[in-house]
């Protein structure tokens, strides 16, 4: 599904230049819930961003579903994500200034679907989350665990073939977190969507089909 | 998709109520002073009482007198002579009305010192200009070429010699030491009206030396043409007859004031060429000029409010960071959040636009119930109001597409990290 | 500290540049507005050099009858005898149409040999200056003597006499209506400035010419009445002028009104102006307010962690409005540099004291508007808790 080949990345200032990716290669099946652990500043979230095609790799290749990216111009990198990938952050990064559904409906806004198709995918990705009842609450009236099942609802409204987790769970008591896990893994058994998670927890790690550590910008396997 | 950026930007504005008021306060202010200058400028340069047939009309208002050894020049009306002589015989007119410029004339009733304005004109004037009559109806050409001492009066002047309402048609009034017969009424005009006067009197009254050969003798003529599509050819004849005029003025000095400048010109041009009098010479009057002016002044003043609104949008901008970063990993490209930006400024200049308009209607009906302008009376009409939904647009573009751009350029890994 | 605010500035200074862009623009702006008041202002200080009460004017044609400069002057000396007949007249005088406070103007070229300036020029008889109060200050007004004299006498005043003369002596010299050559218009008095085009117009240069039999036309007359003269007399007034100068057009008006309408027409631009620029002010004082506040808000963490190193709230808040001030210098020391131009290449011809008091009240004005916009968010910033701050980020 994602295969990635020789992936680097620097970053550059003025006065330094900082290697956060060091040729990594990984492959990434159909199906699989892939987990990534590593300490602070090993190069996670840059992973998964080059991943999530929110940031450039500096050299080598990167390959979703058999094809290239790296020639694509601005809208179809747009377009691409929003067909394929699903995003769910730490901070859960809803919109205050819109109600849950709204939320939700975010990404088929960027496609062309009618308004009652999109409410009707919202509801039933608020469903499948269990939040039906908080479909006319804003994001500020939940709570954290509340919020993050609402940013898992907007990432599989438009059925994704990959998710990318960024710490789900960090912000999140245990039995929150717990809850958020099993929803993952539930989508990732019933619906069959790839799972990519970046966490700091090795019990939800454990939970996953398998675990890539990385350290200072290099894969340990 | 639209209803979404509405939904959004409603929801932005009532959540930084501060940053609304500013914008709101800027933008409504900003189009206030727009609309009440379009709504001056509106009644400056539109056709209204009683010179409704404006846009098929040419003014022949100034005739320059010039040197070509120093620099002085004589600049006033067109005398009766040249018009009679040369103006009336021109073959593209369909009606030529002429006037006088006006002048004050004092009278004192009871010790209660009046003063009205009088201008002459010829029979041809009440048929190119549409006058209301309240009573009676104006002098005929018979009646001026038998020098009878008839008047047209405005209702004002009516109200004042006689009383409120009462008839005065047949009745006397004295002017100059002279009665005259009032042979009609019209409704009172407004004063910045281009044939202003509150008593009309027939041309041949104050004009002794009419048919003394001049140039110069402050009159004015408005030729009314068949139709708009006429101007071109109407201007091209007359300025075929003015170059034939000989320089021939029995006041002035024809060795020292040799050349002579006259045109036929529309309202507006006639308007310019005595804004910048003496700088244009050409037939056009310059008016793409003082278009230009007019808009360099206009922008300017726009760029104070614009450039707030801008410093106050990109602050707003960089308070939705993450909801940027959000959308652009959801599948939204660089332009439609540009798009979306510039949708949420321009609902936001349209709301100001809207009280915009709600506050210049209020100042409108202050303006016109002081009137200290004396029956002029401005309105916010559809002209002005288009004009005003034009000015909105402009100032939200202007005002949103510089930081909808900062916008769209925003990093998404950076946006999505903070918080 | 300076330094230190420079250099925050500065590694901000894309973010800044707008905001400094609009100061300067604000500057610009009221860099405007003062000139013009402060030019009001000035004028408005300036003696008014002639007393303008109970003095009644109205305009003239000559009889068409009369063609010859002869009879003309016979006409006046019958007009004037008539008006002085009356009681309530103290005082009677012709003059061209360009009278203190009219519509009409007369500009023309005066020169002293190769000097050459514009004057209004005006066309007065002797009692001119006793209906008008005028103050002689050097030499003296036109008198029968001037009757035989060879050289066309004139008055003129002070305005001109400095730019023709500088500080040299006036008196006795010849001057030219333009030109380059010797004039032949001899200068016998200089007075005081008259404020005849309003209370707030600027001084300009005036020459004043004996009307003689060779002027013939029309004109104005000028009255000066007692104290008793009301609109009863001036209804009888004008009825013995209508029906000896038959002329159509005799229009009495008195001097004092015609101030006010000519001051009106002078201020009420101003005044629309102010409304204007009052707004614009008020819109860009909101405006930088909120800007200020907002980047206020997204500094809190550094703001916290200068708590945390030892900074008092005293210091914080004078830190942010320190910032902000020196942003306004910034925008300041380039509107300057514009503003430096109009004195330095006289433009619009205005004093360049003028100039330079509206620019520093400008400077003071947009330093005031920005500590007071600084000012409520500074306190703010020194209002926060060092340890929440830090938490939050």
């Amino acid at each position: 599904m994602i295969r990635l080949q020789n992936i680097e990345k620097v970053y550059r200032t003025s006065a330094i230049e900082t290697l956060a990716l060091n040729s990594i290669s990984l492959d990434i099946a159909k199906g699989e819930f892939l987990s990534v652990m590593g300490p602070s500043g090993c190069g996670k979230s840059t992973l998964l961003n080059i991943m999530g095609l929110l940031d450039a790799p500096t050299k080598g290749d990167i390959k979703i579903d058999e094809q290239r990216t790296d020639h694509f111009s601005d809208k179809q990198l747009a377009q691409f994500r929003n067909r394929k990938l699903g995003f769910v952050f730490q901070s859960y990064h809803l919109i205050n200034d819109l109600k849950v559904l709204d939320n939700v409906e975010l990404p088929l806004l960027y496609r062309t679907s009618s308004g009652n198709e999109r409410k009707k995918l919202a509801s039933a990705a608020l469903e499948k989350v269990g939040l039906s009842n908080r479909v006319k609450h804003f994001p500020s009236q939940l709570s954290g665990g509340q919020k993050q099942r609402v940013a898992i609802a907007r990432a599989i409204v438009g059925r994704p073939e990959i998710i990318l987790a960024d710490e789900p769970t960090g912000n999140l008591d245990s039995a929150m977190g717990s809850e958020i896990m099993d929803i993952l893994l539930q989508l990732n058994a019933t619906d069959n969507t790839t799972i990519i998670m970046v966490t700091h927890d090795e019990y939800m790690a454990s939970k996953t089909h398998r675990l890539v550590r990385l350290f200072d910008g290099v894969l340990v396997q | 998709m639209l209803r979404n950026y509405f939904k959004i930007a409603i929801a932005v504005l009532r959540r930084k109520k501060f940053f609304t008021f500013i914008s709101l306060f800027g933008i409504s202010f900003t189009l206030t002073i727009v609309i009440i200058v379009a709504a001056f400028v509106d009644n400056m340069f539109s056709a209204g009482y009683p010179d409704i047939n404006r846009d098929r009309e040419l003014f022949v208002s100034r005739m320059q007198i010039r040197s070509s050894t120093n620099a002085s020049s004589i600049n006033a009306g067109p005398s009766y002579y040249f018009i009679d002589h040369y103006v009336s015989r021109l073959k593209t007119p369909a009606k030529i009305a002429i006037l006088s410029g006006n002048f004050p004339v004092t009278t004192y009733l009871n010790n209660k010192k009046q003063v009205t304005s009088v201008r002459s004109t010829n029979d041809q004037f009440w048929e190119v200009l549409q006058f209301q009559f309240v009573e009676g109806k104006p002098y005929t050409k018979q009646q001026i070429d038998n020098g009878e001492k008839v008047v047209v009066i405005s209702e004002a002047v009516r109200s004042n010699y006689f009383n409120e309402g009462v008839a005065a048609v047949g009745k006397y009034i004295e002017l100059l030491n002279m009665q005259y017969r009032v042979t009609g009424v019209v409704k009172n005009l407004p004063s910045a009206s281009n044939v202003y006067a509150d008593i009309f009197t027939p041309l041949t009254l104050t004009q002794e030396d009419m048919h003394e050969p001049s140039l110069v003798g402050g009159h004015t003529c408005i030729l009314l043409l068949d139709s708009k599509a006429n101007i071109p050819k109407m201007k091209e004849e007359f300025n075929q007859m003015a170059a034939k005029v000989p320089m021939d003025d029995k006041k002035i000095d024809n060795k020292i004031f040799d050349r002579k400048l006259v045109f036929a010109d529309t309202f507006l041009e006639s308007f310019v060429r005595d804004f910048h009098a003496g700088f244009t010479e050409g037939a056009g009057a310059g008016v793409d000029i003082f278009i230009l002016i007019v808009s360099i002044f206009f922008l300017l003043f726009l760029l104070l409010p614009t450039l707030n609104l801008v410093n106050i949008n990109i602050s707003r901008i960089m308070d939705r960071y993450s909801e940027i970063g959000v959308r652009k990993a959801f599948g939204a490209s660089s332009r439609t959040l540009v798009y979306q930006f510039i949708v949420e400024n321009l609902i936001l200049t349209f709301i100001g636009g809207a009280i915009g308009v709600g506050l210049s209607f209020i100042i409108v009906q202050v303006i016109n119930s002081m009137d200290f302008m004396y029956n002029n009376r401005i309105s916010v009409n559809f002209h002005v109001l288009s004009f005003a939904l034009l000015a909105s647009l402009v100032f939200g573009l202007l005002s949103g597409v510089y930081p909808a751009w900062r916008m769209s350029r925003m990093n998404v890994v950076m946006a999505l990290k903070a918080q | 500290m300076l330094t230190h605010l420079f250099k925050l500035i500065w590694n901000k200074k894309k973010q800044n540049f707008l905001l400094m862009t609009e100061m300067f623009v604000s500057f610009i702006i009221l860099f405007a507005v003062f000139t013009a008041l402060v030019y009001y202002y000035q004028n408005y200080h300036r003696p008014m050099g002639f007393e303008y009460d109970r003095v009644w004017k109205f305009g003239y044609n000559a009889p068409r009858e009369i063609s010859d400069p002869d009879s003309m002057a016979a006409f006046r000396g019958s007009v004037r005898q008539l008006i002085r007949s009356m009681p309530q007249i103290e005082e009677v005088s012709f003059s061209s149409e360009n009278i203190p406070f009219g519509n009409d103007n007369n500009v023309g070229g005066v020169n002293y040999y190769k000097k050459n300036v514009g004057a209004d020029k005006y066309t007065v008889d002797d009692s001119y200056s006793a209906v008008l109060h005028v103050s002689v200050k050097e030499g003296r007004w036109f008198s029968k003597e001037d009757d035989a004299a060879k050289e066309k006498p004139v008055v003129i005043n002070e305005t001109l006499k400095k730019s023709l003369f500088g500080n040299e002596n006036a008196i006795g010299k010849l001057i030219g209506e333009g030109g380059e050559g010797m004039g032949n218009m001899k200068i016998v008095g200089v007075i005081n400035d008259l404020k005849d085009k309003g209370d707030f117009a600027g001084p300009h240069n005036g020459l004043y010419r004996r009307v003689d039999t060779g002027n013939y036309g029309g004109g104005a007359i000028l009255l000066k009445v007692s104290s008793d003269a009301d609109r009863a007399f001036e209804s009888r007034l004008f009825k013995v002028l209508s029906s000896t100068m038959r002329n159509p057009d005799i229009n009495i008006q008195h001097l004092a009104y015609m101030r006010t309408r000519i001051n009106n027409i002078r201020l009420i631009p101003v005044i629309i102006t102010l409304i204007v620029a009052g707004f614009l002010i008020i819109n860009v004082a909101l405006g930088l307010f909120g800007v200020l506040w907002y980047n206020i808000s997204k500094r809190k963490s550094e703001i916290g962690l200068r708590r945390a190193v030892g900074a008092s709230g005293h210091s914080i808040s004078g830190q942010l409005v320190g910032e902000a001030l020196v942003l306004s210098t910034i925008s300041l020391i380039v509107g300057s540099f514009f503003a430096l131009q109009f004195p330095l290449l006289n433009i619009f011809d205005l004093p360049a004291l003028t100039y330079l008091i509206a620019q520093g009240l400008a400077i003071a004005f947009i330093y005031l508007l920005v500590m007071i916009c600084a000012f409520y968010p500074g306190r703010q910033a020194a209002a926060i808790y060092p340890a929440v701050a830090l938490h939050e980020d």
